[in-house]
């Protein structure tokens, strides 16, 4: 009965769980007993763990990470400090939006990764570089979510508060910005995942240091526990960002929290 | 004397991007005087939402005057607050902070301000609900949010724009009979639009039934019945009686389109 009870009051968390584990058991399972494990081609979760482990003591992958994330906070940083000035103008001033739309949009559509290569031309190996991809791939959500917020507020809203003499800076910052904020947090969270990818494809292409770097590199010498870990880190780190993208969402948006936002 | 809202000939035309032009309002006259309660009846479309935008100072006549205690309306004032069919309440605000809007653009201090709103909120029985968000609210608490935040900045005429027009039956009778208490208490003038005649018949000193687009005055008539009134009052053959009347005048304008 207390089980069931418990159940029913965590779902969501007893089937989420139960999902990852079975999934880790099963990957095990199957390199243990049904297949037999060539160390070059797959790798297990126990052996991942143990190299997570010795990685992470040696503390290689934090000296990585730390790396990964200083052009990734730059680049996004930058995303945000652009994109939501930019969407907000393209919001007010029709002008504005014709000038850019089309522009922005074809870049936003296109895979920019593609630029990655000319970037690392232009900018060399290193920080530069890669911030440079990371606010490429993560700028174009904040503009057309700020955009799209700006666009979508509630005109009545504005009349409510013109008709008690709000002044255009009362409509801005009373109206207009409150009703965005939420369109700009889920543009956030698109955009972390899209500089997520600016990072390690950066990385890839050309970089002596960070998480991406030490997936390709682990990846090319066969070392795979090595790379999973490598991995790993990158999962925890982008769970992390974004459920605190999701708690500053209802920090910022209370009057939502009791809608279900994803 | 001169009635403390004159509205003279007022015309307006709306001239939408690629559709033809359309009259909203064509030499439309009203007068009202000072604590007065006057509802606007009319076909959908007729104009009489936009003629309380006109009021408020949002929306500009083409021509025509219009007067409020004998200086014209040029735009948004405190001296005229309204409130709207859709409630309007910032939903990113609690109940108190929406309550507040009005003082707070006007720059009323912040203690004062929560002083004022506590008041209104206890007036429109919403004790209790100061933190709460709109989404936390049924319908007609949320209409008396609209009301209590209408009413924070002392205005000297209350517009209201098809306020009940939301709310379910039993709602929207309770809210009529809080709302007479209300006037009756703050000696507000109310100019109060509906599409509701027996809506219109139980609150108002006279009711001004509009023609079809374009709007003017087809016809005013007074109602006669004593104050304060109850919900008893509108069983009463008199009530009936003037809803047919208005009903006689407004059903004209009704069958002329259709």
């Amino acid at each position: 009965m207390k089980v069931k009870r418990y159940y029913a009051e965590h779902r969501r968390l007893v089937l989420g769980l139960l999902s990852v584990i079975s999934f880790i058991v099963g990957w095990e399972f199957l390199l243990t007993y049904v297949f037999p494990l060539n160390p070059f081609f797959l790798t297990k979760p126990s052996l991942v763990a143990v190299a997570f482990n010795e990685q992470v003591i040696r503390g290689a992958l934090w000296r990585d990470l730390a790396v990964s994330s200083r052009a990734f906070l730059w680049g996004f940083s930058f995303a945000v400090l652009l994109g939501i000035p930019i969407g907000a103008l393209m919001g007010w001033r029709r002008r504005v939006e014709y000038t850019f739309d089309a522009f922005f949009t074809a870049l936003y559509a296109s895979p920019l990764v593609a630029l990655a290569p000319l970037i690392i031309v232009v900018f060399g190996v290193g920080l530069l570089a890669k911030s440079a991809l990371v606010f490429l791939l993560s700028v174009f959500p904040f503009i057309f979510n700020t955009f799209a917020g700006v666009r979508s507020t509630d005109r009545l809203l504005i009349n409510v508060v013109r008709s008690f003499g709000g002044t255009e800076k009362d409509l801005y910052f009373k109206v207009i910005f409150p009703s965005t904020l939420p369109y700009i947090v889920a543009g956030a969270r698109i955009a972390l995942g899209r500089g997520l990818v600016g990072i390690i494809v950066g990385e890839f292409y050309a970089a002596s240091e960070g998480i991406g770097f030490a997936i390709s590199r682990f990846g090319d010498t066969y070392r795979l526990p090595e790379m999973f870990a490598a991995i790993l880190v990158l999962m925890i780190a982008a769970v992390i960002l974004t459920e605190g993208l999701r708690k500053l969402e209802m920090l910022l948006a209370p009057w939502r929290s009791t809608l279900e936002t994803r | 004397m001169t009635p403390f809202i004159k509205a003279r000939r007022i015309t307006l035309t709306f001239s939408p991007k690629n559709r033809p032009p359309v009259t909203a309002l064509q030499d439309f006259s009203l007068d009202v005087a000072k604590g007065e309660f006057v509802s606007i009846v009319g076909p959908s479309g007729c104009g009489k939402s936009t003629f309380l935008n006109i009021l408020l100072g949002l929306i500009k006549p083409d021509s025509g005057e219009i007067q409020l205690n004998g200086a014209p309306i040029t735009g948004p004032s405190q001296e005229r607050a309204m409130v709207f069919q859709e409630f309007g309440l910032l939903p990113w605000r609690t109940v108190k902070a929406n309550v507040e809007l009005g003082l707070e653009l006007k720059g009323v201090p912040s203690n004062e301000r929560s002083a004022r709103a506590s008041k209104l909120i206890e007036l429109v029985g919403l004790r209790g609900f100061e933190q709460h968000y709109p989404h936390e609210l049924s319908g007609g608490m949320k209409q008396r949010v609209g009301l209590a935040r209408a009413l924070a900045t002392e205005p000297e005429v209350l517009l209201m724009d098809e306020p009940f027009a939301a709310l379910d039956a039993q709602t929207r009778d309770l809210m009529q009979a809080e709302l007479l208490q209300i006037w009756q208490r703050t000696q507000k003038t109310v100019v109060f639009v509906t599409h509701s005649i027996e809506e219109a018949a139980y609150l108002s000193d006279r009711v001004i039934v509009m023609t079809a687009r374009p709007g003017r005055t087809k016809d005013i008539l007074r109602i006669e019945l004593p104050r304060p009134r109850d919900y008893e009052m509108r069983l009463t053959p008199e009530f009936n009686e003037i809803k047919s009347r208005v009903w006689g005048v407004l059903k004209e304008e009704l069958s002329s389109r259709e």
